[in-house]
């Protein structure tokens, strides 16, 4: 490839978590022969979101109006683009509960203070625009960045992670959370790629890089909370966390509930 | 010993005082692993620095000795896209010795060598399994338990060393050429079998084998298995199941791997690694163009029981050494012992319980035009 790759960092409602991990990898240095950042204020003060750039990376929910432009013309402008994060993937933490009055929960958290934009519910990016490929996680893993990059660079296309967090559980040669102590570790329904990061602590996963793709069974992990007494809106509390916008989450989930009583 | 082409074990007892003192030597050996606990009802094969963390007792580790020579997850080789060519990372890898290893566990191995060294020869496999030295230790089975139906209870090779909890010691039975060389090393630990040590075996053994929960006949469950594909059961478990993987993480046979290019940020260079797959995962029957031969979760759930009982023709053995591994570590509590038995018909009748008297004479065997010359 003789021309630099242009690249370009978004950012919507989050917390910059995810450009920070991305910012933050040592091997960023080796991109910069590759790649041209037309846009990334975190990191290049000659930024300007206007610029044609050929991988788009979103970070954050579209969660005011302006951040609805904003996505639209980063679409039009990008030849790839890339969710980055359970924010841009998923709608995130704040789209936790997204089923109460929008104003409610804008009250609760502001009050009465007064901002320059127009606020909404917090939403997935793929609500309003065309994803291409999606790095999961709170915030992704430094690997995903490298391996989806590596991979555009060499002109191929990165694979989806389409299996569970207790497959890299049980590869890292750890004890089952979920087994031996009886606590709703979310690992079975939820993407892999952290390594089992929290489970290998002893912490019980709280699924932050979303329900894996079309087979997040819900319905058996619930069954498997109901059995150690977890209500049907415990288990829904916890697995919403980040799979708010989840299309089968509830529908699966009450089923457990309906059967036998 | 040869007698008639075949090596005539040797047997030899390590006194109970001696245990630790052996265990220390074996270091000399190469890194030592072998079970520990690893979390209140957990235990795994681990490093071993003090011998006496070691777990003599233990039911079953949840990950496989296979570890040791099919990595859970393993570098394969560096590529270069402009050079176009390879490197193979194949490390140099030192002596190890895997103590406490159970008779199920030790077919385990053998299984895997069908495929690895044999059907499918694996370098990275093989180079571990040359400088891996197997002790295997006997046990008593709990409930999950059922290597007895599957013969796989009692090892007759496939180790250097195994060892037989005696009430003062063990009986060692000697099973390689390196096994010897680490008695004859040490042979100052070791004391000669006595009648009383072979009656001690022989109770143990006995008693061992009445503790299964199952004595049965499973004789034709490869058979009923591919008659029952239309089995409510399939549906009733399946619905379950969590396609978490678990039961193939965890399983000693397991051996399908996947595997991923990871390229470099120089938009050249890059390593190929394979992991441990499971046939419970989407991507397992995953083609080009975006087929999937076993597009359900019910398919994938099916695809294991017939791989670890039918899917065997070539070496007419399971590929279930009873371990109980995949019952024991399943986060959504479905046995495979029972379900298999279902299928087996050994839990409710799903047949009328006796075969009418005629039956057998309406067959196409006893037509008038069938049979031989006189």
């Amino acid at each position: 490839m003789s021309e630099k790759v242009r690249v370009g960092f978004y950012a919507l409602t989050s917390c910059y978590g995810c450009q920070l991990q991305m910012a933050m990898m040592d091997e960023i240095l080796h991109l910069l022969d590759k790649a041209e950042i037309e846009c990334w204020f975190m990191v290049e003060r000659n930024s300007d979101e206007d610029r044609e750039v050929d991988i788009a990376f979103i970070e954050g929910s579209v969660s005011t109006q302006e951040e609805i432009e904003l996505v639209k013309k980063i679409r039009e402008k990008a030849r790839i683009v890339i969710a980055v994060g359970s924010c841009a993937v998923h709608g995130g933490v704040q789209s936790w509960d997204k089923d109460k009055e929008f104003n409610e929960l804008w009250k609760t958290v502001y009050g009465d203070a007064h901002v320059k934009f127009e606020p909404k519910m917090a939403e997935p990016v793929e609500k309003y625009i065309k994803v291409d490929y999606k790095l999961y996680g709170c915030p992704p893993e430094k690997k995903d960045f490298l391996y989806a990059l590596g991979t555009l660079l060499i002109g191929s296309w990165p694979e989806d992670i389409d299996y569970p967090v207790c497959v890299e559980c049980r590869l890292r040669g750890n004890p089952c959370i979920l087994i031996e102590k009886g606590e709703p570790c979310l690992g079975p329904i939820t993407t892999a790629g952290c390594d089992a990061r929290c489970p290998s602590y002893g912490i019980a996963c709280i699924g932050c890089r979303g329900a894996v793709r079309d087979v997040a069974w819900f319905d058996s992990l619930a069954l498997e909370f109901k059995k150690k007494g977890l209500t049907k809106e415990e288990i829904l509390e916890r697995m919403k966390i980040f799979n708010a916008y989840n299309p089968k989450l509830e529908e699966m989930v009450s089923k457990i509930f309906e059967e036998g009583e | 010993m040869y007698i008639n082409g075949v090596i005539e074990l040797r047997y030899v007892k390590l006194p109970k005082e001696n245990t630790y003192e052996f265990l220390e030597r074996l270091k000399e050996w190469g890194v030592l692993y072998a079970p520990v606990k690893i979390s209140e009802k957990f235990y795994d094969f681990r490093e071993i620095d003090d011998v006496r963390k070691i777990e003599f007792k233990y039911n079953r580790t949840i990950m496989p000795p296979k570890k040791f020579f099919f990595l859970p997850k393993e570098k394969i080789f560096e590529f270069s896209i402009s050079k176009a060519e390879y490197n193979e990372a194949i490390e140099n890898v030192e002596p190890f010795i895997v103590f406490g290893v159970h008779a199920c566990d030790i077919f385990g191995l053998k299984i895997m060598d069908t495929i690895y060294l044999d059907e499918l020869p694996d370098k990275y496999y093989k180079v571990r399994r040359e400088k891996g030295i197997i002790i295997g230790i006997s046990c008593v089975p709990d409930e999950h338990c059922f290597c007895n139906l599957r013969e796989t209870d009692f090892a007759d090779n496939g180790f250097d060393l195994f060892l037989h909890e005696l009430p003062d010691g063990w009986l060692v039975r000697v099973g390689t050429p390196t096994g010897h060389r680490i008695v004859d090393k040490n042979i100052k630990l070791f004391e000669e079998v006595t009648t009383q040590d072979v009656c001690e075996f022989r109770e143990f053994e006995n008693k061992k084998n009445q503790m299964f929960k199952y004595h049965e006949d499973w004789g034709n469950l490869r058979y009923l298995l591919e008659m029952e594909m239309e089995h409510p059961m399939w549906d009733e478990q399946s619905e379950l199941c969590l396609a978490c993987g678990n039961c193939n993480l965890t399983c000693p046979t397991c051996r399908c791997y996947e595997v991923q290019d990871i390229p470099n940020l120089d938009g050249d260079t890059g390593a190929r690694i394979r992991r441990w797959d499971s046939c419970q995962l989407r991507s397992h029957g995953l083609v080009a163009g975006n087929h999937n031969f076993r597009p359900t979760k019910k398919s994938r759930f099916m695809n294991r029981y017939l791989c670890k009982n039918s899917y065997n023709e070539k070496l007419g053995i399971s590929y279930c050494v009873g371990c109980g591994r995949c019952t024991y570590f399943c986060p959504a509590e479905i046995s495979f012992v029972e379900n298999l038995r279902t299928i087996l018909g050994l839990k409710d009748d799903s047949c009328p319980p006796e075969v009418a008297e005629e039956m057998p004479k309406r067959g196409f065997a006893y037509s008038s035009s069938m049979g031989g010359e006189e």
